[in-house]
């Protein structure tokens, strides 16, 4: 268990992050805070992939000019974060254009609210 | 390697950060500790060795999702509270299950900066490593694998942040951004 801690400690932060970001989106009945539990879910992600690049005496993966200098830490995870994150915003972005939406039409951000004036109608 | 001082720092205080815009039910104060949650992030990515990535996430998820989502809050309506989210029995599963199905898997995940770790050992990053210089002339193996080696990848990626755009325009019946 110990060892677990002191060699694995990012992962057990993802399964923490992972569950976190999951409870918000469940629980909380505010579609903002349902964003921020998906925004909070998606890093957990991250920092599984940026943790599992690390090398302990590695540096940043900057070569010298004309190849060489290691040990570096893997640069492709890295590159597919990158990736990751401006595609995370996007995706953000849409889903608070869409709450700003819902708000128009229905006056509420709120699930159990929205439900209700959805049912009246 | 074993747990660094720093590391471990930065760890609590993201963890410290996250549970805190999870209970707390008042959105602003939400958004602040997210807000700093972000900026927790982008330091731990920057011990970790990925300054390129620590840029993105300081610019990106830090300053541009907070201004997202605080825009978000000056159209709609703020809900103002001083109490704290509950747990339900729905959100208590769906948070058991996760936990146990992603924590099962971590004793067999290699010890972080291990290097004879597959990621790093494995044939993929140190070729990335040997010949993105000779074969790009970029120093920078991020930025040469961003836009040349996976070039259509990020061509993907930009084709989503238009698609983004677009949806926005659509979802919020406007000619033009504002």
């Amino acid at each position: 268990m110990i060892e677990l801690l002191t060699t694995k400690y990012t992962y057990l932060v993802v399964v923490a992050l992972l569950g976190i970001g999951a409870y918000v989106m469940i629980e909380s009945d505010n579609f903002v805070k349902k964003i921020i539990g998906m925004n909070v879910f998606q890093t957990g992600i991250f920092v599984f992939f940026i943790s599992s690049a690390f090398h302990t005496a590695g540096r940043s993966p900057v070569v010298q000019s004309g190849g060489g200098g290691g040990p570096f830490v893997s640069p492709l995870p890295q590159v597919l974060i990158l990736t990751a994150i401006v595609v995370g915003v996007s995706l953000t972005a849409v889903a608070l254009g869409l709450v700003v939406r819902i708000y128009e039409r229905y006056g509420t951000i709120n699930e159990r609210t929205l439900e209700e004036v959805r049912a009246d109608e | 390697m074993s747990l660094s001082v720093p590391v471990a720092v930065v760890l609590l205080f993201m963890l410290g950060s996250a549970l805190a815009a999870a209970v707390i039910r008042d959105v602003v104060g939400s958004i602040v500790a997210f807000a700093g949650y972000s900026f927790g992030v982008a330091v731990l990515w920057a011990l970790l060795r990925a300054p390129d990535v620590a840029l993105t996430e300081a610019a990106v998820g830090a300053g541009i999702t907070t201004v997202l989502f605080l825009l978000t809050l000056a159209r709609t309506t703020v809900t103002r509270s001083d109490r704290f989210e509950g747990i339900s029995l729905r959100s208590g599963l769906a948070v058991v299950a996760i936990v146990v199905t992603v924590g099962a898997t971590v004793p067999a995940l290699p010890a972080v900066g291990d290097p004879s770790a597959p990621i790093l050992a494995g044939d993929v990053s140190q070729y990335y490593l040997t010949n993105a210089y000779d074969q790009t002339g970029v120093t920078n193996v991020v930025t040469a694998v961003l836009v040349g080696y996976r070039g259509f990848d990020t061509l993907g990626e930009v084709a989503v942040v238009f698609a983004a755009g677009i949806a926005m325009l659509l979802v919020l019946r406007r000619e033009a951004f504002v």
